[in-house]
């Protein structure tokens, strides 16, 4: 785990690597390829909704068994789609794509370290993923499709079969891929915990460590402790489908065929699915907020306004999410008790939600920003984390999830939170650290114009659903066509699809910013935004063990920005103390 | 062919945007500057793009609300429902203030500070008055807001059951059929292992309380009379959704669930209100199947004499298993 | 011994314990909820779980007694030897228990089960499948104390095998509790 001198060949530099910085490439890499493919997903299942029953060139792109002779998308299908879209774009885009790639490329590096405590488990963490990743894919072309019962697979509709054809094999291989997918990110989190309490380097203690990390930390216990019972949850439902047991399943009658299960519950499913499932969105959300915290404090030129309270923030938001899972079972029959104490932990959680939100708007006062195309996306995630976690107050609120529960208000509140302010966040550390993890520059001006037309776009797209979601249109439905009361919705449903298609089509832009960047960006110096944190000390061309000689040695806090009396306008946290100067 | 020149296309589009980096570049390079530096001029037109785009953004945001607020559903027929409308009223009110507060001071701050190399940021890293200020204000709101939320959920859960008619809603791939509980207001008993081609419910027909239950294909219910649906399922979990009365309840194979409430509007009004073909509809709000999309059964709400006459012409289910092939 | 990477993959053993001890307790969880709601069939736990539970607490104890022996540099390959072989029987007994739960009538699935039954199967089979990670941590260690490659300095391998171990005796005293008394 110190610096290992071995000789490197083609398979451990890229391929099997220990280097916590290219097991984040290929985290990314791997999270970006299936974005698009997730993204597509999206692309073609708006088609649907916008064209009902037409054909459409993008189904071209699908199984040909997906389709009828009518040349439209078969039912069962769209709902394949839209499972298999949540389930990449929440774990493999939002929760690997985002923490695989930033967690390993930024703690060892923030925190003054060679490598992760363990180059070896860090490279299995990977290669489970990538497993997971082939497994997942694989399952779109079985037969009967890959698995169609939502993301969130409730049993029975996920147990039988017969009861939509992607619970057949396609959901043998979502389970598969999903155990490996969790065991692997168990790993790199065991890895993200250790590294960062045991290896910070001299002088780095917790209170000066950059945000970033801080959050990267919390989201490695909550995975820890949620993703294990994903684990039991899939394993009881894995007896359930291939071993005839009844945990879940009660009283069934499918096809004609009567079942033999009795005593099962589906709602013991979704106790233990949500109490991951909660979490498991904080894991999404709180990288992209630590990313974007540093990013707002360097072009800002001022430090993270309110540090400890940001920390006390994180720590509580991650504190509560264990505790408001209830808030996806409203509906269930649950005790009314129970509802209202899920409504008051759920609304509770607003509090140092609005707090982060207030430190960020005190961050921007009097700042002096640089628009760097990371900075607009973290604003973007600032504005998108307002809206959408605004409406999250009323989805919290249980008499009034009656009527909203399972709507498009729904789709619309969690897109929002985490289909943009959780995405502009990867984005902003895309843009941020790609001169750290590449040695060059993406283009300045394609990131403008890929910021502007994403945020148009996105938000053309998400914020008309709440209104078709107040209008009682339902989510996960084929075609508003069948309840002449959603008539009036289809041009609410055309401009979203519209605003969906020029979005996915903008993020073409980024792709080819990122790939013609890797190639022919121009060269990066070693710090070119001028950030006072310690990746940035660190040569261009990145190396093994990431400091030639000695790790740094850190004196100050990481946001020493514009700091009165200080000649530059920013003091990299290894930069000794002057004589009378006191640390903040 | 379409595919292969919309391949084509693309290339060529890709083709060109390398050109023309390239070409910006050189240029930058030619011109000593360095292409992806953040000048001043940039931070001016990214700032005023902030104000700009914002503010189209709230525009857009009160055009959306003032165009399609006639496509939201009327206010609720259900006496429950109305005291949700008013939550609502009332919690819509207040994200809409914190919205509409918040998002400008944003772009307002991103447009405000935009960077210039005269100007410094100020170091302000902390303030603890401020940190309690904006704690403990969002906690008092939300205190209220909870604590009326909370007594708006126990009156919808706990309504007064005693004078309720009880009606059960059975949930199936892909269709809903409904049970009337006959004069004596008790459901007779049901078991999945009884179901059979024609007692499609399982009722047990040798239970006293099933001999004047009435299977139904849409259901009627009386206008300012309350009604207690009980709700079961065949296969898998189901969603009886009915958000006219801002009535929603999952329908699980194993359990049985239910939901109470009070229409206050007849069909009849409603449809002088909203149009004629106006119904009150019962939806699938949970992810079933292929046609989870299309699980309809009409509710009908009418006057005491109408229901009276309805239901004299529904055929009890003992004789329908009996007369049915 | 001490040193920061031994420090640091303890810990990392630490928090992966942690991780599995959750598993264990969604689990745990589920059976609680899904007892309160009846259709509940209780039986008498057969003793071969009595006696499993007996040999895994004593195999745990001859790892202990070898953790410190091996800082005096004294033999272990004995010890090593009999808490695998323990291990073996442990397996060995628990697969009798579930043998006699089916005489009993009480089956994973089928016909004729319950889910009280269902949970035990899956429960204890959960807790073999992470002891065979831990048979496997203690073939190698018996391999390397074999070679000669532990000393009273350095005996990493094993310390984190006896980590492991002793955790998988604590985690089946916790499950054998639970099952007998809940």
């Amino acid at each position: 785990m110190s610096e290992h001198h071995h000789k490197e060949t083609f398979i451990t530099k890229y391929i099997f690597s220990q280097d916590h910085k290219m097991i984040a490439k290929q985290f990314l890499i791997t999270g970006m390829f299936m974005a698009i493919i997730g993204m597509l997903m999206s692309a073609i299942f708006r088609v649907q909704l916008a064209n009902p029953g037409e054909s459409s060139i993008l189904y071209n792109l699908l199984p040909g068994d997906w389709i009828n002779e009518a040349g439209a998308l078969n039912p069962d299908k769209y709902l394949a789609l839209v499972t298999m879209h949540g389930t990449i774009l929440v774990f493999w885009v939002l929760t690997a794509g985002l923490s695989g790639t930033f967690a390993n490329f930024l703690i060892p590096l923030q925190i003054g370290a060679r490598d992760m405590a363990s180059g070896f488990i860090n490279m299995l963490s990977y290669w489970f993923f990538f497993i997971a990743t082939v497994i997942l894919i694989s399952s779109i072309y079985v037969q009967g499709g890959p698995a169609s019962g939502g993301w969130t697979i409730y049993p029975p509709l996920s147990a039988l079969p017969q009861a939509i054809p992607g619970s057949g094999t396609g959901m043998t291989l979502w389970l598969i891929s999903i155990t490996l997918f969790v065991v692997g990110s168990l790993l790199g989190g065991l890895n993200y915990i250790v590294t960062i309490l045991n290896l910070r380097t001299i002088g780095m203690s917790m209170k000066r460590l950059p945000l970033t990390v801080w959050a990267l930390l919390i989201t490695a216990i909550l995975g820890v402790l949620s993703f294990p019972v994903l684990l039991s949850c899939g394993l009881l439902l894995i007896f359930d489908r291939s071993f005839g047991t009844s945990f879940y399943l009660s009283d069934i009658i499918i096809n004609g065929e009567m079942l033999h299960n009795v005593g099962g519950s589906p709602i013991l499913f979704e106790h233990l699915f949500w109490f991951l499932g909660h979490p498991e969105v904080y894991i999404i959300l709180l990288p992209a907020l630590g990313i974007v915290s540093e990013v707002i404090a360097v072009n800002s030129r001022k430090p993270i306004f309110g540090y400890k309270a940001m920390v006390g923030a994180l720590l509580l938001i991650a504190f509560l999410s264990f505790i408001v899972w209830g808030h996806h079972m409203f509906m269930t029959g649950m005790n009314p008790f129970l509802g209202s104490v899920f409504t008051f932990t759920t609304l509770l959680i607003a509090i140092p939600s609005a707090v982060k939100v207030f430190n960020y708007l005190a961050t921007l006062w009097r700042a002096n920003i640089r628009f760097t195309p990371a900075m607009l996306f973290a604003i973007g995630t600032v504005s998108a984390f307002i809206t959408g976690g605004l409406t999250g107050l009323i989805l919290g609120d249980s008499a009034l999830d009656i009527n909203v529960h399972d709507t498009y208000f729904v789709v619309g509140h969690f897109h929002i939170v985490m289909g943009l302010s959780a995405i502009y966040g990867m984005f902003a550390g895309v843009y941020h650290w790609f001169p750290k993890m590449y040695g060059r520059m993406m283009n300045k001006n394609l990131g403008y114009l890929h910021f502007w037309g994403t945020f148009i776009c996105a938000y053309g797209v998400f914020f008309p659903m709440h209104f078709l979601g107040l209008a009682g249109l339902p989510r996960r439905y084929y075609t508003n066509s069948a309840f002449p009361m959603f008539d009036g919705l289809s041009d609410i449903n055309s401009i979203i699809t519209f605003f969906a298609l020029t979005g996915a089509i903008i993020q073409a832009i980024f792709i080819f910013n990122f790939i013609y960047s890797l190639f022919k960006g121009p060269r990066a110096t070693k710090n070119p935004w001028e950030s006072t944190t310690l990746e940035w000390t660190t040569p261009v061309e990145r190396i093994h063990g990431n400091w030639p000689g000695d790790l740094p040695v850190v004196t100050r806090w990481a946001y020493d920005y514009s700091k009165p009396g200080a000649s530059a306008d920013f003091i990299p946290q290894d930069v000794p103390l002057k004589e009378g100067e006191e640390e903040h | 062919m379409t595919n292969t020149l919309i391949i084509l296309v693309a290339i060529l589009i890709i083709a060109a945007l390398v050109q023309i980096t390239r070409v910006s570049e050189l240029l930058s390079e030619i011109k000593k500057q360095d292409p992806n530096k953040v000048t001043d001029s940039n931070n001016k037109t990214q700032g005023i793009l902030f104000l700009v785009v914002g503010g189209a953004f709230l525009i857009f945001v009160v055009w959306q609300m003032i165009t399609w607020n006639h496509l939201l559903l009327p206010p609720a027929s259900s006496l429950h429902g109305q005291e949700i409308d008013a939550l609502m009223k009332v919690s819509m009110g207040l994200i809409l203030i914190v919205f509409f507060a918040l998002t400008p001071l944003l772009f307002y701050f991103t447009y405000k500070y935009r960077g210039n190399k005269n100007n410094k940021a100020y170091f302000f890293a902390h303030n603890n008055k401020l940190e309690v200020i904006w704690t403990v204000i969002p906690t008092i709101i939300l205190t209220c807001l909870i604590v009326y939320g909370l007594r708006t959920w126990e009156r919808s859960m706990n309504p007064d059951l005693s004078q309720a008619k009880i009606i059960e809603v059975y949930a199936e791939q892909f269709k809903w059929t409904a049970r009337e509980s006959g004069t004596d207001n008790k459901l007779g008993k049901a078991n999945f292992k009884l179901v059979t081609d024609r007692n499609a419910l399982g009722v047990d027909m040798n239970d006293v309380n099933s001999k004047d239950d009435k299977v139904i294909r849409e259901v009627h219910l009386v206008v300012d009379k309350p009604v207690l649906l009980k709700f079961r399922a065949k296969d898998v979990i189901h969603s009886a959704f009915l958000p006219h009365f801002r009535v929603q309840m999952n329908c699980v194979p194993g359990l049985s669930t239910q939901f109470a409430f009070t229409p206050t509007q007849t069909t009849a009004e409603m449809k002088e209100q909203e149009g004629d073909d106006f119904e009150f509809v019962l939806l699938c709000n949970k992810i079933c199947g292929a046609a989870h999309y299309n699980m309809q059964m009409s509710f009908i709400v009418e006057t005491q004499e109408e229901y009276d006459a309805w239901i004299a012409s529904q055929k009890v289910l003992s004789e329908k298993l009996l007369t049915q092939k | 011994m001490n040193t920061a990477k031994n420090k640091a993959l303890k810990q990392l053993l630490w928090v992966g314990m942690g991780s599995i001890a959750m598993f264990f307790a969604g689990l745990t969880s589920a059976y609680i909820v899904r007892k309160a709601e009846g259709n509940w069939v209780d039986f008498i736990l057969p003793d071969w779980f009595v006696y499993s539970t007996i040999v895994i607490v004593i195999s745990s104890l001859l790892l202990i007694i070898a953790t410190q022996r091996i800082k005096k540099n004294k033999e272990i390959f004995a010890l090593i030897l009999s808490v695998f072989l323990l291990g073996g029987l442990f397996t060995y007994l628990q697969i009798n228990g579930w043998k006699e739960l089916t005489s009993m009538g009480v089956y994973l699935t089928g016909a004729g089960s319950n889910v009280a039954g269902s949970f035990l199967y899956v429960l204890t089979l959960s807790h073999l499948v992470h002891l065979a990670g831990g048979l496997i941590a203690l073939f190698v260690a018996a391999i390397h104390v074999k070679t000669k490659k532990y000393n009273s300095e350095s005996f990493l391998g094993l310390e984190i095998t006896a980590i492991y171990w002793h955790f998988l005796s604590i985690l089946w005293l916790y499950l054998f509790f639970f099952l007998k008394y809940l």
